[in-house]
């Protein structure tokens, strides 16, 4: 195994998912082994030699100038450029806060506002070619440590593509939409994350994007029939995808 | 004149810069500069449901995230005027001190521990095998789990919404935390002792900014419905807002209190009394939080305890009836004072949404410590060493300061 020369960076963003990485603080050592961290500002004071990088994990979205050279400059450096979180897929939340945000800036800066050149946070691959995604707000630890030592070995990891309602029914969990009527977002989420939440007893909220298919009707008249209004169940099915049901 | 621009500080979380305005060698102005993109957290709040709320805005940052979804969740039960039983309390406090001990424990081994070794950070330590750098991690693991128990994930926890908690922790999970910090009693003197000794931080001069706090009763020292201040000035929750005035500035993108206030482990320890015999300056922040750590963990004891104890029927939320109402909790954050602030119309969604971060509370104290600090450095090495250093010793947390547009004067929707 080789080590991997590797950045971290982030744009908008929470720093959650990087924060998922440092809470791997069991294997901290075993992701040192797997990789030379060359860019990570939150966790290192190393400056950057700006050399090649054979992976990039990016997380957040884009809504600034700056952040969109910063990531077409790691795009040209990086062999591999993962995308590592809702912010990063869809934009997450940060793109609930509409597409006027002149005004909303105007209104807090006054005549700063222009030097605060800001835009709609979007995803990393409206801009760049994405190699992996890590989905999750944030992602499992498992995912990022499985993804990084996959790398190392040359190889790719394998994600999950199918709802977390399978991993949920592999847990034997009590249905929380079907047999005790909350709103859970399982069916139309893409799993990975051994169904974190239901298996707690708390309803899916959806956060590592959609699945692939997704029935996004029946998921909408199921959580009308729990007895969710309409536009609650739109802003629920919306907040971690960006998308209208 | 010529400025020296720090930029990215690293180590700390978010993104920002310190400018230090030089004049003949001579150190005239420095500028804590929040660089953040906006986020625009309370703009896009508005015209939501209020029950989305605890969800969204525990997104501004992850290392604060529990403190967020739990503040959120209290100041809508105040706008509400729901009664939250003595059971969901119990579980959210337990999932604060969970947030307060791994976000120490990630502030003070993987961002300064690095510092008092000399290396650039906690994967050299873990290389040589620093002992307080195994340990460390094994606290904020332990925090990690807390978070776990008691809010269903680290980060981001679920556990929390208007009205109480969904569950209790189950009973043998409860247990077996109980065992682990039991066993961490003995080992957390050894373990914090690398922060205890003042000359391990650089020269400093007293103090800046006056100090801010819940004024807290002696069991819960996180909540409370007054702030205090340490020149003896009290104000209600609710008067926050005279208080903590912010402005906009034109170099940072998050703004700024009027008074210079510091907020922060050292602020709460001054509560006691304790904070004014330590050198160190502000780098005594990081000797505050180390007494913080050993109370965070006795208090989690009793707080399992007690819910180890609870009547497993007892109801965890309150009734919550949708309706107009204005609402405020103070809670403080791992770094400092937390506010959030509600109004919510009668169909239940937000109208009015404001959040002052303990960040953007600190700019002022910050940006005069660099001052008072660095006068009369001349060698550009050390000024910026020691810079990033005093900036570290707050514990920043920059996505935090910058959710900051207080939408004053933006309609819902816009
Ligand atoms: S995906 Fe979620 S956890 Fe990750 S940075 Fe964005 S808001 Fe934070
Ligand atoms: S509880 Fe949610 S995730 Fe689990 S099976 Fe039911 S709908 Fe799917």
């Amino acid at each position: 195994m080789s080590r991997l020369r590797l950045g971290y960076q982030r744009f908008t963003s929470c720093c959650g998912c990087q924060l998922t990485l440092l809470n791997c603080e069991a294997d901290l050592a075993a992701f040192d082994a797997a990789a030379e961290v060359v860019v990570f500002p939150m966790a290192s004071s190393r400056p950057d030699d700006g050399g090649r990088l054979d992976v990039v994990l990016v997380e957040g979205s884009v809504s600034r100038p700056e952040e969109l050279s910063a990531l077409l400059q790691l795009r040209r450096r990086s062999e591999v450029l993962a995308a590592v979180g809702a912010c990063a897929l869809t934009g997450g939340v940060n793109s609930l806060a509409g597409t006027d945000r002149a005004a909303l800036c105007e209104g807090v800066y006054g005549e700063t506002a222009a030097e605060k050149t800001t835009f709609p946070p979007q995803s990393l691959s409206r801009f760049v070619r994405v190699d992996i995604e890590l989905a999750g707000c944030p992602p499992e630890r498992g995912e990022l440590l499985r993804t990084v030592g996959a790398l190392a070995r040359g190889g790719l990891p394998a994600l999950a593509e199918y709802p977390v309602c399978m991993e949920c029914r592999c847990r034997e969990n009590l249905c929380l939409l079907l047999e005790k009527g909350q709103p859970c977002l399982g069916a139309v989420t893409r799993a990975g994350c051994a169904a974190l939440c239901p298996s707690f007893g708390v309803p899916c909220e959806g956060c590592r994007g959609e699945v692939a298919e997704a029935n996004r009707a029946e998921q909408y008249r199921l959580l009308l029939e729990v007895g969710l209004p309409e536009g609650e169940v739109a802003a629920r099915m919306k907040r971690f995808t960006g998308e209208e049901p | 004149m010529k400025t020296l621009h720090l930029e990215p500080l690293t180590r700390v979380e978010g993104h920002g810069r310190v400018e230090l305005v030089l004049e003949g060698g001579e150190l005239l102005e420095a500028r804590v500069a929040l660089l953040e993109a906006p986020r625009l957290f309370e703009g896009l709040l508005l015209g939501r449901s209020f029950a989305e709320v605890p969800a969204l805005v525990c997104r501004i940052c992850a290392i604060c995230s529990s403190v967020h979804r739990v503040t959120a969740a209290a100041a809508l039960e105040d706008a509400l005027g729901v009664e939250v039983p003595a059971a969901a309390w119990r579980v959210r406090d337990l999932l604060l001190v969970g947030g307060h001990i791994e976000s120490h424990a990630l502030h003070l081994f993987c961002l300064v521990l690095p510092d008092l070794a000399g290396v650039p950070s906690v994967l050299e330590l873990l290389r040589e095998d620093h002992p307080a750098a195994r340990g460390g991690l094994a606290l904020k693991a332990l925090g990690n789990r807390i978070q776990e128990v008691a809010g269903g994930r680290a980060i981001h926890p679920v556990n929390v919404e208007v009205g109480g908690v969904l569950r209790l922790p189950e009973r043998s999970v409860l247990e077996g935390l109980r065992d682990d910090l039991a066993a961490w009693e003995a080992r957390l003197p050894s373990v914090l002792e690398p922060f205890g000794d003042p000359a391990g931080y650089p020269p400093s001069s007293p103090v800046v900014g006056v100090g801010l706090c819940v004024k807290a009763s002696a069991e819960v020292l996180l909540r409370g419905e007054t702030l205090a201040l340490a020149d003896g000035r009290e104000v209600p929750v609710e008067g926050y807002h005279g208080l903590l005035s912010e402005q906009p500035s034109s170099y940072s993108n998050a703004k700024r209190a009027g008074e210079v206030l510091l907020t922060g482990a050292l602020a709460r320890q001054g509560r006691e009394g304790l904070a004014d015999s330590w050198p160190g300056g502000i780098h005594a922040n990081n000797a505050a939080q180390t007494l913080e750590l050993a109370w965070a963990l006795e208090r989690a004891r009793r707080l399992v305890d007690a819910l180890l104890d609870a009547d497993p029927a007892a109801p965890l939320a309150g009734a919550v009836r949708p309706g107009a109402g204005v609402g405020t909790a103070a809670i403080e954050a791992p770094r400092g004072l937390l506010i959030h602030h509600y109004a919510i119309d009668d169909l239940g969604r937000v109208a009015v949404a404001d959040i002052v971060t303990p960040t953007a509370v600190n700019q002022g104290a910050m940006e005069g410590q660099l001052l008072a600090d660095l006068k009369g450095v001349d060698d550009e090495e050390e000024l910026r060493a020691r810079a990033e250093r005093i900036v570290r010793a707050y514990d920043p947390c920059i996505s935090c300061a910058v959710h900051v547009l207080n939408v004053g004067g933006c309609k819902p929707g816009g």
